[in-house]
C-alpha cells in the first residue's frame, strides 16, 4: 500500500464493461517527504475522495474484484481517507 | 499514450488473438501541459477498446490485467482498461515542482 494525493478527476466513455459505475481519481503517490514521485495514477475509489485528499492505496484488485466481479481490469483502490501522517 | 500496435509473427498459444498497443505512461508535467507527449517507459498492453494512435488510455498492470480475459488465462499483465475522453489534473504547486 501507499499514499497518494488526490490531483484531480476522469472520465471515460470507452471502457470495460465491469468499470460503468466507476469514479476515477488522478492521483500521485507521495513519498516520505510528501511530495509527488512517478507518474499520475488513475484510482477507483468509492469513499468520496476529494481533490487535494490523501489517500490510502491498495494495490490488490481482490476488493476491485468483490466489488466489480471477476473479469474487473482494476488493480488500484482507494481503500482509505487519510487524516494525519506522522513521520519522525 | 497510445503510440502503436504490436503484432506477434509466432507466439504462445494462450496469447495468439490478443490485440496488442505499444503505450506510453504520460508524467505528470505532460499531462499538466496537455501537450499529448508521453514521456514514461513504454510498455505493451492487451486491448479490446481499439484506441487510435494519440488517444490517451488508462492501463492497469499486474496479475488484475488478465481478469479480463477471466475465466480463460491468458497471459498478459498490462491491460488498457479505458480511453480517456476528458481529464482534470491540477497539482497543488504547479508540474515545475513535481519530482
Amino acid at each position: 500500500m501507499f499514499l497518494a494525493r488526490i490531483d484531480g478527476t476522469l472520465t471515460s466513455t470507452a471502457k470495460h464493461a465491469t468499470l460503468e459505475a466507476c469514479r476515477f481519481l488522478l492521483g500521485q503517490r507521495l513519498d516520505a517527504d510528501g511530495q509527488a514521485s512517478g507518474e499520475p495514477i488513475v484510482l477507483l475509489d468509492r469513499l468520496g475522495a476529494r481533490h487535494g485528499s490523501t489517500v490510502l492505496v491498495s494495490t490488490d484488485g481482490d476488493i476491485a474484484r468483490k466489488w466489480l466481479g471477476n473479469t474487473a481490469p482494476a488493480r488500484l483502490i482507494v481503500v482509505g481517507i487519510v487524516d494525519q501522517v506522522y513521520t519522525g | 499514450m497510445v503510440r502503436g500496435r504490436v503484432v506477434l509473427n509466432n507466439a504462445v498459444e494462450s496469447i495468439r488473438g490478443t490485440t496488442l498497443l505499444l503505450v506510453e505512461p504520460v508524467t505528470a508535467d505532460n499531462l499538466a501541459a496537455r501537450n499529448g507527449a508521453g514521456g514514461g517507459k513504454t510498455l505493451v498492453v492487451a486491448d479490446r477498446l481499439s484506441p487510435h494512435e494519440g488517444q490517451m488510455v488508462g492501463f492497469v498492470e499486474g496479475r488484475e490485467a488478465a481478469n479480463a480475459y477471466w475465466p480463460g488465462n491468458v497471459p498478459v499483465d498490462a491491460y488498457c482498461a479505458l480511453i480517456v475522453e476528458n481529464y482534470d489534473f491540477q497539482p497543488p504547486n504547479g508540474p515545475e515542482t513535481q519530482k
